[in-house]
């Protein structure tokens, strides 16, 4: 690539927010709410402001004055179930509702006085009764966060798949479940950074920032500020890590009305403290269910209710509560069904909102039914690889049309899992586990099966499936490639130029992947689209510009175009590859000798004489069926651990993913998906949970005591990959992002149970803490038998 | 208060008027200029401000700038030479060590420090030395492999 993204970060040439700088920049601070609930009495910032260096302090005074509530982003209404959206803005104005809120905000000439003075800004609280745990919220005399509500209910959504009833009828057996996860999330090690600038002349607002979706981004800061949407530009900065957690946006809002107010460029970094306290969170879920299946292993139906704490009303209104959908739809994974009813509810308690993180509900229906399966092959004495080769959709049947109305574009889940018990030698570690055992080692071998559903398109949601690409043919030959996939670590850069070079037969090092501004339509990286949708249209901009060039071609060799081909930089004849231009030689006869009109009539009249092409793609599929997601691509995970029932440390030994991603654009960066995403998994299986005290104040905000996984705890990983094209997109390539987190985690667990099945004890609830495990194997020991249902 | 201090980074001498409770990171990033030396945590946690002092590695933001009176200090802009890669920094390119680059010049630096002590670290060693600088993207697998071919070429000659 002619910008090489690697080598100026390794360099330490990033272009991260924290590394820009404005003259006559000013910085902010926020103050966050000491409670987790409480009305807002009184700021008193005289000391503040008397502080050399502060310039101005922003409460919820000047909020409610300057700007607009935020506005909603996902509106789903649905006949017979609950949809509530609560008015927010962008910083508390009467009252806080979690701890760590901003209530504040210090503007100053530099950051450490911006922070000293925000110690020093008096808020005079009135602690309001709060609620912590979704069961207390559900209540009926649970404090309320949102009086208008009548209750704590945000979301109850209920689905209705096939005939759950027939499904139950004809099942020999079933089994109740229960299955929990901690509340946890991504915080990569950048957290929010802005830079706003507010030109008073021109009246136009440009905001530099982690935004991971910068075109919705710009939409919310507008209406927020309540400027037209074509006075604010946001734009993408070098940004360390997102995985969700930067789609949001609601404390830029602040950062741009200081930009405003003081008419100075104003910048915010959050620090890892302020990232942990005031979210986005995700997860914390619990689940009640029933499967019902016949005695040979088919599993038939599910009856199951999930039940989210999303804090409180989210930042990025609705989208949050919309990942309620996929967790609830997402549990009928690889496998054939005959009926379901699931139920999911969204509850709102006083802890920070709720937001994506990899996996975006789906992993949480996936990790359900995985757990669900392994009790099923064990309740019928099948090995956990048996349960799920009886019930797989088979390769003939794709399309497949799921239970919950998904449209599975193609697959090979056998050959997945097939593969994936030979990589792992899944028999000979279970010799070897039966050896290990009499010596009185605990060895236990997970395994998980993944579909992600990926490319999201909701009606309702600005998340609709929409994206832009444009790729065109500069003065000089080099070809600039513009999107909506922001580079946020997934190599969104490397894999369209990889794209561009393939269809257009230019070199890559001549290939510019511009950074992602809010001129670029589109949802940006999220829901693993940017393999499905922007990719799609980066693919499909550069077939229709390479047509373009056959054209042109065909006038300068007057040869017809299908006589002419590309490869290596070159525009050549087919028959006589001797004949050629290279792309600079054609597009100085493009654009300047002969230039224009030596192009011909027809491409003259047509407006078609510029090697310049801006398009979208929306998924045909989505179109025809519905389907909410285009791709699906499948994943095995099996792992090794070892427990020590003396420290209830998990160790891991051995981890195998296979994977089926469709065609693969790079192999490295696939691989990279699935190492990161693994090991985050591993860190939620293990260790990683947000814990709130009784007063609502959590606990553990760095990284010290919110544990994510060191390169001790992360196991080098064997990846086999598959190659089922997708027929529905562009490349035939498939979103693939967030299987490795998903597959990820379930597997932990599974290993882990299998590892304590001498003492019958259930993993179904995570993380699977040394504390935690060493009590499940006390209780076991005194012989109360486990905690199996 | 503001005391005077020396500093070497990256082989340039710097005569520098700082805040006496001033971090290195502060200093390094304000003052030298050096943008390579992330923020982070701040509070020695995850170790993207990682710098060897002395060819030892610390957490810029636990150490005061005045603790740094007198040493050398070297960052990934100190390995380069003649505007080239370090073999090191080639390996983590090559390897796909890195994805969203924040953290990556802190653990360059880390397994410089590494390799210089020995460039026949097994697959433990590295992890255990790993252990004070967080990665979220990569799940360390190919930062691991980018240190193993970087002994590799340190043990061919190629290294400076």
């Amino acid at each position: 690539m002619m910008k090489d993204r690697d080598t100026r970060l390794v360099s330490g040439k990033g272009q991260f927010v924290e590394d820009m700088e404005l003259n006559d920049m000013a910085h902010l601070a926020f103050v966050g709410s000491s409670h987790a609930h409480a009305k807002i009495v009184h700021i008193d910032a005289a000391k503040a402001l008397a502080m050399s260096g502060v310039i101005t302090v922003i409460t919820g005074k000047e909020i409610l004055e300057h700007t607009n509530p935020l506005p909603i982003q996902a509106d789903l209404k649905i006949p017979g179930g609950i949809w509530r959206l609560a008015k927010v803005y962008a910083m508390a104005t009467d009252r806080a509702r979690w701890f760590g809120e901003p209530v504040a905000a210090v503007i100053a000439e530099d950051e450490r006085t911006a922070i000293k003075a925000a110690d020093l800004v008096e808020v005079e609280y009135e602690v309001l009764p709060y609620v912590l745990d979704v069961k207390e919220a559900m209540k009926p005399d649970a404090p309320l966060l949102y009086e208008e509500w009548g209750d704590n209910k945000q979301v109850h959504l209920k689905f209705d798949f096939g005939d759950v009833n027939a499904a139950f009828k004809e099942a020999d057996q079933t089994i109740k479940l229960i299955y929990s996860e901690g509340r946890a999330s991504a915080f990569p090690l950048e957290g929010r950074a802005f830079l706003a600038q507010w030109e008073k002349n021109t009246e136009f607002l440009t905001v530099w920032g982690t935004f991971q979706t910068p075109f919705m981004a710009r939409h919310n800061i507008a209406e927020t500020l309540g400027l037209p949407e074509v006075k604010v530009k946001t734009i993408a900065a070098d940004i360390g890590g997102a995985f969700g957690n930067k789609i949001h946006t609601y404390k830029e809002n602040v950062v741009a009305l200081a930009s405003m107010l003081t008419g100075r460029p104003v910048k915010y970094i959050e620090s890892q403290r302020e990232w942990f306290v005031t979210g986005p969170h995700q997860r914390d879920v619990s689940w009640e269910g029933e499967i019902a299946f016949k005695k040979d292993g088919q599993v038939l139906g599910l009856k199951a209710t999930v039940t989210h704490d999303l804090g409180v009303e989210s930042t990025n209104k609705g989208i949050a509560a919309t990942s309620i959908f996929p967790a609830c739809c997402a549990v009928a994974n690889a496998y054939h069904w005959k009926g379901m009813h699931i139920e999911g509810y969204g509850i709102v308690t006083n802890k920070s909102f709720y937001c994506a993180y990899r996996g975006y509900g789906k992993d949480k229906g996936i990790k359900f039914i995985e757990s669900a399966l392994d009790q099923v092959a064990k309740k019928l004495n099948m090995k956990p690889e048996e349960i799920r080769f009886k019930n797989f959709i088979q390769p003939d049947e794709f399309p497949y049309k799921q239970i919950n109305n998904y449209t599975y574009d193609s697959g090979d889940y056998p050959a997945v899992l097939t593969k994936a018990v030979k990589m792992a030698d899944l028999n000979g570690w279970r010799e070897k586990q039966k050896e290990l055992l009499v010596q009185g080692r605990h060895i236990g071998i997970g395994m998980a099966f993944t579909v992600e559903p990926a490319g999201v398109a909701i009606p309702n949601c600005q998340m609709g499936g929409i994206t832009q690409a444009r790729v065109k043919m500069l003065y000089d030959g080099t070809f600039e490639v513009y999107s909506d996939r922001t580079e946020i670590g997934q190599g969104s850069e490397k894999s369209h130029a990889i794209i561009v070079s393939d269809i257009i037969g230019c070199n890559i090092a001549d290939i510019y992947v511009a950074p992602v501004t809010s001129d670029w339509i589109g949802q940006g990286p999220l829901s693993s689209r940017g393999a499905v949708y922007c990719a799609s249209a980066v693919a499909k901009a550069a077939k229709i510009l390479k047509e373009k060039l056959l054209r042109y071609a065909s006038i300068y060799f007057e040869e017809a175009p299908e006589d002419i081909d590309t490869g290596d930089g070159k525009i050549f004849l087919r028959n006589d590859p001797e004949k050629s231009f290279t792309f600079k030689e054609m597009a100085h006869k493009v654009h300047v000798f002969p230039g224009p009109r030596g192009m011909g009539e027809e491409i003259l009249k047509a407006h078609d004489h510029l090697p310049d092409v801006t398009t979208s793609w929306y998924s045909n599929i989505t179109a025809e069926t519905g389907s909410t997601y285009t791709t699906f691509c499948a994943s095995a995970d099996i792992e090794v651990v070892e427990v020590d029932l003396d420290t209830g440390i998990t160790k891991i030994l051995e981890h195998t993913h296979v994977h089926d991603a469709g065609k693969v654009i790079s192999k490295q960066i696939v691989d990279g998906q699935i190492h990161g995403g693994i090991v985050q998994g591993i860190g939620e299986a293990l260790t990683e949970e947000l814990v709130y005290d009784e007063n609502g104040i959590l606990l553990n905000c760095s990284h010290a005591d919110y544990l994510m996984p060191t390169a001790l705890d992360a196991p080098d990983i064997k990846i086999g990959h598959l190659e089922t094209p997708s027929p529905f997109t562009e490349t035939g390539s498939k979103g693939m992002g967030e299987a490795p987190i998903i597959g990820g985690k379930a597997v932990v667990l599974s290993a882990i149970e299998d590892a304590l099945s001498p003492f019958n004890v259930r993993v179904n609830e995570s993380p699977v803490t040394r504390e935690k495990l060493r009590n499940w194997i006390l209780e076991a020991q005194k012989g109360i038998g486990g905690n199996a249902v | 208060m503001v005391v005077p201090i020396r500093l070497k980074v990256n082989g340039k001498e710097y005569d520098l008027k700082i805040e006496a409770r001033a971090t290195l990171l502060e200093v390094l990033r304000e003052q030298v200029k050096i943008k390579s030396v992330h923020q982070g945590c701040q509070e020695g946690e995850c170790g993207v401000c990682t710098v060897l002092l002395n060819g030892e590695p610390v957490y810029s933001c636990l150490t005061l700038a005045v603790q740094a009176d007198g040493t050398e200090v070297t960052t990934v802009e100190g390995l380069m030479k003649d505007g080239e890669l370090h073999p090191l920094m080639e390996s983590f390119v090559e390897n796909y060590a890195f994805q969203c680059g924040y953290c990556t010049p802190g653990f360059v630096m880390k397994a410089y420090y590494l390799l210089n002590k020995s460039d026949d670290l097994t697959e433990e060693a590295i992890r255990r030395g790993l252990v004070g600088n967080l990665c979220r993207c990569t799940g360390y697998v190919n930062i691991v492999k980018a240190i193993k071919a970087a002994a590799e070429k340190k043990r061919s000659g190629n290294w400076w």
